[in-house]
């Protein structure tokens, strides 16, 4: 049974097209290895920022069909809170992990049950609409409680290094290409054996068919958005650790998460992964060229437009 | 809300904001300005929606635009009125071009491609100091019509009346019937001889150089262009805020969303100095939960339905 | 329902557009002087500016006004948009009746606010905008106009000489190769193009631009790296608050260390302090809170705002606005009336010993006829606090040289 299913993975990646990338993939990471390994390193740390971040993005988007332009706040008030419990309470970011799950889960919680489930019967642009609200009112009421004046907290262990040759880096965000691969394991193994998650992809792909089947629509999509702002939870904190964060640092990373989700494609999980990659390392290579830097963001902004239109005209 | 209504309110409302300056001073004028620059845009972005294509991109054209007649002015000695008329130009061009490569993709595709080319144009010009003086932006050697507040309102205030005007060509023509035909299903719309391409291209070119013109107006009567300030989101997210508060598909309600947020915005921080904002993001939240069609939906229930669902 | 709704929601509207519109200014009590102020209540930077200057009006009133009237301060949040700028410029000119205009933050507003500045030629005593850009629009006849915050060719003058200095008093500090990281937007790149040439005075300066973590960016590794295989005796970066930390992170994880480690952001995050990070690295500002433990006047303002507002003064904003505040009363007193030429005349005589430890004076800068500040000062982080370091007449304490290494922290 194993053996069987090994094979049917075999056959599914063993095709020419898999081989050209993979083995071209090697060869760029080895040349960089030997001649710009910081490109490598610093294009692996933020493919797994970028990912980790985008993928609860898409899991809204994926099931509950709605783009979530509070993303980057969720994401910043996670960070809020695990500082607001280093301040008061001495505790580091990485122990209030749990505490600020716990919180969010209850502010994503109290977000869908006010908010969003009312505006899902509405045109999607009114989803659109309410998270652009949600936005503004999130990032403002933290500015007014803790000023515009950035945030920060100083952990040893975030500017642990490691070095290779002549170069050293940090070893503390590869964390989030470690949380990358573990939230969509995760959510994959949510989604393709728990009953909730097979539900979830149900009411992702019809809503009204899964309802006549009889699944409770409403607390599925509660369900997902939940476990979506508490993956924000989880990386607030750790986010907090190597950034400094202040009330409209969260307005980047929806635009980012956003434009990660549509060069994946909707629906598409794995591909998060791959994209930033792609994105990650292109951006570091860029900025790897003195004077250069500057055209790391086209280069980005350009990918992805590439990407969207060669995947349009494909299934055109 | 009958047609003979409707015709009054208009004459009534277009009299009361031609006439404005002649007994308001220059700070309602200035809150005037703002107003029908957003306005515009507003308007231009649901001229587009209402074809289905939902445009993330609006600040790309309007700074190219506001760019455009800067650098006219500036470089070519042309005359304001003219170089903002270029600015429409260009935008409406650079529309055209990419318009051929993206106007195939929906939905959400195109939304991030159109902000993505927006961002795109913003880092170009970011970068292209020579031409356009990097980072720190450009400033005129005066604001058009040497700072008249009356001229600089008639002048924002014309802008919108254009913007308008081809809102309601686009709704009294063919153009309407095409758009939403497009809207409500693209294959019963081809199937029925509609050339999907050759509409969306035109709405696409036209809505982007409306808002070039508008781009071009505010650098005029700002007097500056930089790229942070000339491409910022607020000219993306506004509009859109506006344009689905008042109720879209429509010019009514483009407007009325304008007024009321354009005027929200300035009230509100006179009287919450601090956290007026927030307040802001919950009168959007509140009107949003509670009008789903927008403020002008609330009038438009009660004509006969005479569209298909449109969602 | 829905219809009284609508009557509900069209009547707010029409309240707000008349409230916004027709919404006169002051009540007319006992005529007080009136003093118009544009800042980014919004940002750390424009709220504390605010109370600042707010605690001055109330010092001044408390001790009985100006020529027997009191100050009155109406401040309008710009909101960190030229057009708002703009427009809470005109309502204090026409509906508040401002007889002063103060303010000012940030330099992309000023460039909006500059045209309406130059349609009522009112007194203004402005402290922010510091790209030339703005003073280029400004222009040479604005004789109204009394600009206090140092332009940015000012500032990269005056750190050149600073350096000069400290490199005369501690001779073992070497200046000879200087690394620039500068965020790529109009603060970081101005900062660039006015350092490569002022700085060739003192050496060599190469310069790479990043993408800031107030925009967006916040990945230092590319300019780090590049630092380091040039080796410089001074790196120095020009970013935003949020860099702060992150760029010491990282240049700890490199294990960059130059002899010289300089940041020069407008602002510092709340904690950056108390971080180990922060230990010896040198900043450019113009003003530090232990400033109070070696001048008077600046100990009287830190105490005074910490009592009123129940927060330390953040930014040199806040000492800067009181200055403002100051500086308008002392001119008003002195030309006996609000006559706009005798004021003019007055404020060009100031001479106020302000909190930020110099006493300030106009005189020209490259284009304008009134500057008040024209440098900076260098300090450096010790012990968790920022102490100045140069001008020697307002140290407080001996710069640490060379920048210590990663190892004890």
């Amino acid at each position: 049974m194993a053996v069987r299913r090994l094979e049917l993975v075999m056959t599914k990646w063993n095709r020419p097209r898999y081989w050209v990338i993979g083995g071209s993939s090697l060869a760029v990471a080895v040349l960089l290895l030997i001649f710009r390994p910081y490109v490598l390193i610093s294009g692996l740390q933020s493919a797994g920022l970028y990912a980790a971040i985008a993928l609860p993005m898409a899991l809204i988007l994926g099931i509950v069909g709605i783009v979530n332009l509070a993303h980057g706040e969720f994401l910043m008030v996670g960070a809020y809170l695990a500082y607001f419990f280093n301040a008061t309470m001495g505790v580091g970011p990485l122990a209030s992990i749990v505490p600020v799950v716990v919180l969010m889960v209850a502010l994503g919680i109290g977000t869908y049950r006010v908010s969003i489930r009312k505006v899902l019967a509405a045109p999607e642009l009114n989803q659109l609409l309410l998270t652009f609200g949600i936005s503004m009112v999130l990032s403002q009421l933290v500015n007014l409680i803790a000023t515009s004046q950035p945030r920060s907290v100083s952990m040893s262990y975030a500017t642990v290094s490691a070095t290779i040759g002549s170069t050293s880096f940090g070893v503390f965000d590869f964390v989030y290409d470690v949380l990358a691969v573990l939230i969509l394991v995760g959510l994959q193994l949510f989604l393709k054996r728990t009953r909730s998650g097979k539900a979830a992809v149900a009411v992702g792909q019809n809503p009204t068919g899964a309802r006549l089947v009889g699944i409770n629509v409403d607390g599925t999509y509660l369900l997902v958005f939940s476990i979506a702002i508490g993956i924000l939870g989880i990386l607030g904190p750790i986010f907090l650790v190597r950034h400094s964060v202040f009330p409209m640092v969260g307005g980047a990373y929806t635009m980012k998460s956003f434009s990660l989700v549509a060069m994946a494609g909707i629906g598409n999980l794995t591909a998060i992964l791959w994209c930033s990659l792609a994105l990650g390392m292109a951006e570091a290579f860029i900025k790897s060229f003195q004077g250069y830097g500057d055209w790391g963001d086209i280069v980005f902004f350009l990918m992805i437009i590439v990407v969207i239109l060669v995947r349009a005209r494909r299934t055109s | 809300m009958n047609q003979r209504s409707a015709i009054i309110i208009l004459i009534v409302v277009g009299l009361f904001a031609v006439t404005l300056p002649l007994y308001a001073g220059p700070y309602p004028q200035s809150i005037g300005q703002m107003v029908f620059l957003y306005m515009s845009l507003a308007v231009s972005w649901d001229m587009l929606l209402r074809s289905g294509q939902i445009s993330f991109g609006i600040a790309g054209f309007f700074g190219l635009g506001a760019y455009t007649s800067v650098l006219t002015v500036l470089d070519l000695k042309l005359p304001p009125l003219l170089s903002i008329l270029a600015g429409g130009i260009l935008a409406g061009v650079v529309a055209l071009v990419v318009g051929f490569v993206v106007l195939r993709l929906r939905g959400m595709y195109f939304a991030i491609v159109t902000l993505a080319l927006a961002e795109i144009f913003r880092v170009i010009i970011n970068n292209w100091a020579s031409l356009t003086g990097g980072p720190e932006g450009k400033v005129l050697s005066s604001v058009i019509f040497g700072g008249d507040a009356r001229l600089l309102y008639w002048l924002t205030l014309g802008v919108a009346v254009l913007t308008l005007l081809m809102s309601e060509l686009f709704r009294r023509t063919r153009i309407h019937f095409a758009l939403t035909s497009i809207r409500d299903n693209e294959v019963v719309a081809s199937s029925s001889g509609v050339n999907i391409t050759a509409y969306l291209t035109i709405a696409f070119a036209v809505t982007s150089a409306l808002q070039g013109i508008t781009g071009a107006a505010y650098a005029q009567v700002y007097g500056f262009v930089a790229p942070d300030g000339s491409f910022s989101t607020d000219f993306t997210l506004l509009p859109l805020a506006m344009a689905l508060l008042g109720g879209v598909y429509g010019s009514a309600g483009p407007v009325i969303g304008a007024l009321l947020l354009g005027v929200a915005s300035e009230f509100l921080k006179l009287y919450i100095p601090y956290g007026h904002r927030i307040v802001y993001g919950l009168v959007i939240v509140v009107v949003i939960l509670f009008l789903p069609r927008g403020i002008a939906g609330i009038v438009r229930r009660k004509r006969a339905p005479r569209e298909g669902g449109h969602a | 329902m829905k219809r009284i709704g609508t009557v509900l929601l069209v009547m707010l509207m029409l309240v707000g557009f008349a409230g916004t519109v027709f919404a006169g200014g002051t009540s007319e009590k006992a005529n007080p002087i009136k003093l118009g102020a544009v800042w980014p209540l919004g940002d750390i930077t424009g709220a504390q500016s605010s109370k600042a200057a707010q605690l001055a009006v109330d010092e001044i009133n408390a001790a009985g006004g100006v020529l027997g009237r009191q100050l009155k301060l109406t401040v309008i949040d710009s909101e960190l948009k030229p057009e708002k700028g703009a427009a809470a410029l005109e309502r204090l000119a026409t509906v508040d009746h401002a007889d002063i205009f103060v303010g000012g933050m940030s330099s992309a507003v000023a460039l909006a606010e500059v045209p309406i500045f130059k349609k009522y030629q009112k007194v203004t005593v402005w402290t922010g905008a510091a790209s030339s850009t703005v003073e280029k629009a400004i222009g040479p006849d604005a004789n109204w106009f009394f600009h206090l915050h140092p332009w940015d060719y000012e500032q990269g003058e005056s750190y050149v000489k600073g350096w000069e200095a400290i490199a005369k008093k501690y001779p073992q500090v070497k200046l000879g190769k200087w690394f620039l990281a500068y965020e790529n937007g109009p603060f970081g790149t101005s900062s660039f193009a006015a350092s490569k040439s002022l700085y060739a005075a003192i050496g060599t300066m190469e310069g790479e631009s990043f993408k800031s973590a107030a925009t967006g960016g916040g990945d230092y590794t590319s300019v780090i790296e590049h630092a380091k295989r040039a080796n410089p005796d001074v790196f120095i970066w020009a970013g935003f608050d949020a860099d702060a930390l992150p760029i010491m992170q990282q240049a700890k994880a490199m294990n960059f260390a130059p002899p010289l480690f300089i940041g020069a952001p407008p602002g510092w995050p709340a904690d950056f302090g108390k971080s180990p990070l922060s230990k010896d690295v040198v900043l450019y500002g113009m003003w530090a809170p232990s400033m109070s433990n070696v001048n008077p006047v600046s100990k009287h303002f830190y105490d005074a705002y910490v009592k009123k507002y129940n927060e330390p003064p953040a930014t040199y904003f806040a000492p800067l606005s009181y200055s403002a505040i100051y500086i308008v009363k002392d001119a008003i007193e002195r030309a006996g009336s609000l006559d706009k030429a005798a004021l003019i005349k007055a404020l060009e005589e100031t001479k106020y010993e302000s909190p930020l430890g110099q006493t300030i004076t106009f005189g020209p800068s490259n284009i304008i006829q009134h500057q008040g500040i024209r440098g900076q000062k260098i300090l450096q982080y010790q012990k968790g606090v920022q102490e100045v370091i140069w001008p020697f007449e307002y140290k407080t304490a001996d710069l640490v040289y060379p920048f210590p290494g990663w190892n004890n922290r």
